[in-house]
């Protein structure tokens, strides 16, 4: 009987010292902890724009998602016209702090244009009106990246800062570590804002009481600006450490981060700028842990059902929503 | 109410050259369905060039006898069922003689049976759970292989060529993407393999990380990926690459796509997935390759077949003289063409034959690697 090639399945070639060890328990959780952080830290970042927003005129904004996707985007072109002139080979850092810069200008810039054309005609308005202006603000921006991108993923060039450490079995990426630690200063810089300085001071004041920060010549409309300003700005670097964890943008990415991030604000006291950040890591965690140890198809599940828990008991979210000193 | 009655009168006037140039036009409509929004917009759009490219081509090579010209309507259902419903009774209110989609084969069973009650021919380039045509819906054919072939030469493969001896499946809970991880998980025990784990993650997911963990854990032979769309699949690639797991990814027809290898770039290189077999050499791939390409950019998975879906109903219409359905129908099952994908025979089921070969991807191509029969393609 001829041998045919099939016979001898050789093409199977894997490293030998992998064979030998799995994962062990602790390692397996770690491993996990770390996707959990890294997840948690994206979603705390745009968690801040929608508790920032809410803290200031009680608006949902819906569109958020979309700052984050726009800042994908604007950090993938901006870095492939970076990689297009040669810079990226001889100066990775200053053209991805250079694309940081760019994305969240630009997404500040938008914001501040979303406010002025489709929140602030409706501020007199119901609530309701502004809600509905916002969704319909997302589906407009989604649809308008669709159209002038395009439907395909746009890929983030080469393998920037994807570098990683090996503990054993446990694999931690450079971006995972960037993404922790930028989110971690991003907190801490804002908390300093908004209780250290005079625009902090303004923010809360507009945020308790409109017409008498105006009394005290605080322009609410300028602060009002500037707090979409930040939120966006925190969303595209939300959206630029995306694109280069997982290697490409779409522009339909904002619509489901945006979901979660909008729970993890409710989560951690809606208005409360710590609250948004530890709501943020615990969705991204009971995400994680949830697929890891129990299934991967109920993950949201366990996400909202976390959510609904503690909305049931605590009614103003983890850290209370209306203390009005820690409100923005 | 004298000047109602004038009115009505001009507005007639005004209405009659309209009508005359209806009469006088005589378009043959024909319908296309697959998702332009949403996460399978790229996949979609690609089924709608290549649909839109027979249509060119027909109308180049002379048009159809009687008609003026061939109006093209491609719909969106979003590889949603709902949408995918109103889409088709959006089409049978455009009178279209035939219909060509969808993608999802969760949108294509509940749009059929819209276009079934009103006697209008689908042909879906890309549903390949074999419920599609298995109904025996009298108007429905497939281009595409089924999945009930796809999923037993997927499992020979592991077990032949790469000699897996255990394999992690994950799949999105689609229709299709849960059939044939299911199909495939069936065909892998009986061929003897231990399929360690069957796991899911949800459409739109982009973060796979928990689940990809799960899979470093378990070191299977063979990582078996069944995902709609080439988007997820390359995330999960990379991803997968990135967090050190070391098993063998193998994938499926979804994923044949250039884009693929855009985004998953190096993590790519390697990675196996079974498709029908095309016949890249024939002079109708070549003249296709050279008429798609600089409009619409590299051939995608499911252009090929929608191109030929396209022509395969126009030929038939062409052919019958008629857009009656029952006319067109038998037409189409007379067909016996070299098209741009395969070779072109409908059977009794409406289904086309599959073909089902390993692909391996090589640099930016899939290279043929495999085929059940006589194994390694040299």
């Amino acid at each position: 009987m001829r041998l045919l090639p099939w016979h001898k399945p050789h093409l199977l070639v894997r490293p030998n010292n992998l064979k030998l060890r799995k994962l062990n328990t602790m390692e397996y959780f770690i491993q996990q902890l770390i996707n959990g952080l890294t997840l948690g830290g994206m979603y705390a970042l745009i968690a801040l724009g929608y508790t920032m927003v809410y803290g200031v005129i009680q608006l949902i904004n819906f569109a958020h998602g979309e700052f984050f996707a726009a800042g994908g985007y604007v950090g993938a072109i901006a870095l492939a016209y970076f990689a297009g002139i040669g810079y990226m080979d001889s100066h990775p850092v200053i053209c991805l702090t250079a694309s940081f810069m760019i994305a969240m200008a630009y997404c500040a810039y938008l914001a501040v244009g979303v406010e002025k054309i489709a929140y602030k005609p409706l501020r007199k308005n119901s609530r309701l009106a502004a809600l509905l202006s916002a969704l319909g603000m997302s589906i407009f921006l989604s649809n308008g990246m669709m159209l002038t991108q395009g439907v395909y993923d746009k890929v983030y060039p080469g393998e920037l800062f994807q570098g990683r450490f090996d503990f054993g079995m446990v694999t931690i990426s450079y971006l995972q570590i960037m993404i922790v630690s930028l989110t971690a200063c991003l907190l801490v810089g804002l908390n300093l804002l908004v209780f250290k300085t005079k625009i902090g001071m303004a923010m809360r004041a507009t945020a308790q009481d409109k017409t008498m920060s105006a009394l005290v010549a605080i322009g609410s409309n300028k602060i009002i600006s500037l707090t979409f300003a930040i939120g966006a700005g925190l969303a595209a670097a939300a959206g630029i450490m995306y694109g280069l964890y997982y290697g490409s943008v779409k522009y339909d990415m904002g619509f489901v981060p945006g979901i979660k991030a909008f729970a993890a604000a409710v989560l951690g006291g809606i208005g409360n700028i710590t609250g948004a950040m530890i709501g943020g890591l615990i969705i991204g965690m009971v995400e994680i842990f949830g697929a890891g140890y129990i299934s991967g198809e109920y993950k949201d599940v366990f996400a909202f059902i976390i959510l609904i828990g503690v909305l049931y008991f605590k009614p103003n979210g983890i850290m209370g929503e209306n203390i009005d000193d820690t409100r923005v | 109410m004298r000047k109602r009655v004038l009115s009505i009168m001009i507005m007639g006037l005004i209405l009659v050259p309209f009508l005359f140039s209806a009469v006088a036009a005589k378009t043959l409509k024909i319908g296309s369905m697959s998702p332009l929004t949403g996460p399978y917009a790229s996949d979609g759009t690609d089924i709608k060039n290549g649909a839109r490219a027979a249509i060119e081509v027909f109308e180049e090579a002379g048009g159809m006898p009687g008609y003026d010209k061939i109006e093209f309507f491609p719909q969106d259902t979003a590889c949603d069922p709902r949408q995918a419903v109103a889409a088709a009774n959006k089409l049978i209110n455009l009178e279209v003689v035939g219909v060509i989609g969808a993608y999802c084969s969760s949108s294509t069973i509940p749009s059929s049976e819209t276009l079934d009650e009103e006697d209008v021919i689908m042909i879906t380039p890309a549903s390949t759970n074999e419920k599609v045509t298995d109904r025996g819906l009298p108007y429905m054919f497939r281009m595409c292989g089924r999945d009930d072939d796809q999923a037993p030469a997927a499992a020979k493969f592991l077990k032949e060529s790469l000699g897996a001896k255990t394999i992690f499946i994950v799949d999105d809970k689609t229709t299709y993407s849960q059939g044939l991880a299911d199909g495939v998980k069936k065909a892998s025990i009986a061929l003897g393999m231990e399929v360690v784990a069957h796991e899911h993650v949800n459409q739109g997911d982009k973060d796979f990380s928990a689940i990809l963990t799960m899979a470093k854990r378990a070191n299977a032979d063979v990582f078996y990926m069944s995902l709609q769309g080439y988007s997820p699949a390359a995330m999960m690639t990379l991803q997968a690459k990135r967090l050190g797991m070391d098993s063998q990814i193998v994938t499926q027809d979804a994923v044949f796509q250039p884009k693929y290898m855009d985004v998953a770039k190096e993590a790519s290189q390697g990675v196996y997935l079974t498709y029908g077999f095309t016949d890249q050499t024939t002079p109708q791939y070549k003249a296709f390759e050279e008429r798609y390409v600089p409009k619409y950019g590299k051939i995608a998975a499911y252009a090929t077949y929608a191109y030929d879906a396209a022509t395969a109903l126009l030929y038939a219409i062409k052919a019958a003289g008629s857009t009656d359905p029952e006319k067109v129908k038998a037409e189409l099952m007379k067909l016996d063409f070299q098209g741009v994908a395969k070779k072109i025979k409908f059977n009794a089921k409406g289904d086309s034959g599959s073909s089902y070969i390993a692909y391996k991807v090589v640099g930016d191509k899939f290279v043929p690697y495999w085929e059940p029969v006589n194994g390694l393609i040299k």
